[in-house]
């Protein structure tokens, strides 16, 4: 079955006010956002800087405490299974059914998106193929490596060929011909299409060479938002890096150094 | 730390006993946590501080500790109650066999010692797959601690699992016993009670793993499906063996007394020496020799050695176990060497139907799980098969027999439905940001519960055919029974998805606590039940009109609960 229609004006992915909170503990504290048509977006941040609270509460694994999640212009709140319908995922943490084998999870996921059978069976041919997956379509999760895991969540996500990707640290245990694939596979994948890509990771060179638009998230706050050249802008660095920047707009560049003269000091 | 190093380092750094403990104790609330809320699978523990986070999950799995030890208890004390009132029970002969009180008080205690080792090693089968997944071991494995204390550290984990039940049988054994017959009895079972503990201990943790590596690591396809579920089939016997035990009870009671009352034979030296009839028989032997039991002095030799022979036996797989428990908490799964052929042909149905094909799929891998699909199924042969040997066939208690094995499936089956929900517990989060609505989730859990049911029955009517010799009136009662399972399967899950929206909760948070499942199953028991009352109540098999009352009654409650369940929305 083909994904629900969107509309081409709606952008994939608005994130308005959004807070989430565990008991006392603020993640995420009034973020704002929006991933645009045609656009892959980094959400970048530190550890515990409220990037997978974030992701958690736009695929519906986290309640928000306040604040908007529009996806195609469908409230997330109220209209999550047309939401969920249009998003694929992948989680940070190998999420899967570890008694299932990967044909089997995969065979689950298509049925729930209601997939006809061909198309399914051909998208987890090729991308199990492109993986080099073959060997382990058999095996049962449990056994397998982080990286195959990881492999087997990423084409779930893709089975259905979703109008908005959410990858939280997608590239985390992947072998570096994955990645390549992976970097290739995503730049292509909002090329000349309505659809939009939501990256969060650590690693400035991925989000440098793969990211549209970068926002730079620090306990829970957006404190930089927008093209490389619009944050050095924005920081007057002239040609500084992303990891440069990084460091900057978080303040995390403070006392960098005396740290690791510490550390050098044993 | 390579291990020759950590070996050469062990003869300076090696921690005591006491240092194994403290850190168990830290290792045992992670087991914990990891036991109840399973955060390893990706579930997120229940918004609350941390610290109460851990207070819940350390007072849940003494929960699930007490509930065992105090079936336990119970299981002592039913047996206490039955030697109590032997000379009421024994003055009518069993199969035609009189059976003196000292050989029945034997067979009374050899039967609780089986049932404490099955129900043991039962729950060690159960307990097994949750302690490998944990993965505690692992953790500590890369630390600077010596061999030996990281087996001490292992060993009293696995037993740190089991310490209320064990105590329990080991405590409460001698002392009811004590109170029951005299002090003699109760220090004689002692070595019993502890032999029972250390076996079953060790069972559950050499059969869990043989399992579970062979289980949990099969492929995917039909042939492996099949081997698996031979596996399981297995895996329930323990659980089977105490039912079984029961239903067989008289039978065996009048076996030892046909082969004690025979005097100093071979076969009598045999069940002397035979587990645990051994140690069963002491207590009598050491109160009023072993005489009673038609033994001569041989014979009570045999008794003596064979006892301290299985006490040495348990004594030995005790100190196994407190060595094994690494062993088996580092193995990986067994994978076959050979690869299959990859296949990529993804079948998808419908919502409903794919949740319980996942849902046997992840059963025929998860033995624990299988247990609740396997059990009721298993239970319904057995009555199938004692109809061969409870009567004449066709006779009304055969026929009655018959009914009784569809009804125990449907109350069984309906008594296990709200630990479906444990699939979704290690069905991680991952389920939840998928488009499957709470309706499909909710669908297929009753589909699989109904389909038990089939299942049970159908093997009933199999088994019952050349005895009962109706089958169709057999079949209206499986029919008219049939709506009653799934309403009462319908109003347990509507129940928990209710209570879980209601919350705001995930309903893998739901089942952690266990009170919940057992609480709902008590609504959901009496819609099943209520149906097969008004079957007799209005003349059962005798009278068409006992069909038809329990058929209305059934699609009346199906017509409730249903929309009740179904109402829950696509959440």
């Amino acid at each position: 079955m083909a994904i629900p229609a969107y509309g081409p004006t709606a952008e994939p992915l608005v994130i308005g006010d959004l807070v989430v909170s565990y008991g006392e503990r603020l993640a995420v504290n009034r973020l704002s956002f929006s991933v645009r048509a045609g656009e892959i977006y980094g959400l970048l941040g530190s550890n515990g800087a409220g990037k997978s609270s974030t992701i958690k509460a736009i695929v519906g694994l986290v309640r928000p405490s306040w604040g908007r999640i529009s996806v195609f212009g469908l409230d997330a709140a109220h209209a999550s299974l047309p939401v969920k319908q249009r998003l694929g995922y992948v989680p940070e943490t190998s999420l899967l059914y570890e008694a299932l084998t990967p044909r089997e999870f995969l065979e689950f996921v298509a049925s729930v998106r209601r997939l006809d059978r061909k198309a399914a069976s051909d998208r987890a041919r090729n991308y199990a193929t492109a993986f080099r997956l073959a060997g382990e379509m058999e095996e049962p999760i449990a056994s397998l490596s982080n990286g195959t895991r990881q492999k087997v969540l990423i084409i779930a996500a893709l089975l259905h060929q979703p109008p908005l990707l959410v990858l939280d640290e997608p590239l985390n245990s992947l072998d570096p011909r994955s990645v390549r694939i992976m970097k290739d596979l995503l730049a292509r994948y909002v090329t000349n299409t309505g659809r939009g890509v939501l990256f969060s990771t650590h690693t400035m060179e991925v989000a440098q060479q793969l990211c549209h638009r970068i926002g730079i998230l620090d306990r829970g706050v957006l404190q930089g938002e927008g093209t490389l050249a619009g944050l050095r802008e924005r920081a007057a660095t002239g040609d500084a890096s992303l990891e440069e920047l990084f460091l900057r707009f978080t303040r995390e560049d403070e006392g960098l150094d005396a740290a690791v003269r510490t550390l050098e000091g044993g | 730390m390579p291990r020759s190093e950590r070996s050469k380092g062990a003869s300076t750094s090696e921690l005591g006993w006491r240092d194994a403990w403290r850190l168990t104790d830290v290792a045992f609330l992670e087991l914990s946590l990891q036991a109840i809320y399973a955060s390893k699978q990706g579930n997120l523990p229940p918004p609350i501080p941390a610290a109460q986070v851990a207070r819940q999950a350390r007072s849940r799995v003494v929960q699930s500790k007490a509930i065992v030890a105090t079936v336990l208890a119970l299981l002592v004390a039913g047996a206490c109650l039955l030697m109590r009132a032997a000379p009421r029970i024994v003055a009518t002969p069993f199969f035609g066999v009189p059976v003196s009180i000292p050989v029945f008080q034997a067979g009374v205690l050899c039967g609780l010692l089986t049932l404490e080792v099955a129900f043991l090693w039962w729950t060690g089968l159960q307990v097994l797959p949750t302690f490998l997944a944990s993965a505690v071991l692992p953790v500590l494995e890369p630390l600077p601690i010596d061999e030996r204390t990281l087996g001490r550290v292992a060993g009293l984990l696995y037993l740190r699992l089991f310490d209320l039940p064990a105590i329990t049988v080991i405590v409460v054994t001698p002392l009811f016993v004590a109170l029951t017959l005299g002090p003699v009895y109760g220090l004689a079972i002692l070595p019993g009670a502890a032999a029972a503990v250390s076996f079953a201990l060790a069972l559950g943790l050499l059969t869990g793993r043989f399992f579970v590596r062979r289980v949990q690591g099969s492929r995917g396809g039909g042939g492996h499906t099949i081997v698996r579920w031979a596996y399981l089939v297995l895996w329930v016997l323990p659980a089977f063996a105490m039912f079984g035990l029961i239903v067989v009870a008289p039978g065996f009671l009048a076996l030892i007394a046909n082969t004690t009352s025979a005097g100093p034979t071979p076969s009598n030296y045999l069940l002397a020496a035979s587990f645990p009839f051994s140690l069963a028989a002491l207590p009598g032997a050491a109160a009023n020799g072993a005489g009673v039991y038609g033994l001569d002095a041989t014979g009570a030799t045999v008794l003596v050695a064979a006892s301290i022979g299985y006490l040495a036996l348990a004594i030995g797989a005790t100190a196994w176990l407190l060595g094994a428990v690494r062993r088996v908490g580092l193995a990986p799964p067994l994978i076959p060497a050979s690869a299959p052929a990859a296949r990529y042909d993804l079948v998808p149905q419908t919502p409903a139907l794919a949740v319980l094909t996942k849902d046997l799929r992840i059963a025929s891998r998860m033995p624990g799980y299988a247990f609740l699909v396997i059990l009721p199924i298993l239970d319904a042969a057995a009555l199938g098969l004692f109809t061969f040997i409870s009567g004449p066939a066709g006779s009304t208690t055969t026929f009655g027999l018959a009914l009784a094995a569809v009804s125990t499936a449907a109350l069984l089956a309906t008594f296990f439905g709200p630990a479906f929900f444990a699939t979704e517990v290690i069905a991680y989060s991952y389920g939840r940001t998928l488009p499957l609505s709470d309706r499909s989730i909710l669908i297929g859990k009753v589909a699989l519960v109904v389909a038990i049911y089939l299942v049970a029955s159908a093997l009933v009517l199999g088994l019952t055919l050349f005895r009962v010799f109706q089958p169709v009136v057999f079949v209206a009662f499986i029919a008219a029974e049939l709506p009653a399972v799934t309403a009462a399967s319908f109003l347990e899950l509507g129940i928990l998805f209710r209570r879980a929206q209601a919350k705001g909760l995930p309903i893998v948070n739901l089942y952690s606590g266990a009170w919940i499942a057992v609480l709902v199953s008590i609504p959901g028991i009496l819609v099943a039940g209520a149906p097969l009352v008004a079957f007799e109540a209005v003349g059962g098999a005798s009278s068409t009109l006992g069909f038809v009352a329990m058929a209305a009654f059934a699609l009346g409650e199906l017509a409730i609960c249903a929309p009740f369940a179904l109402g829950i929305g696509g959440g």
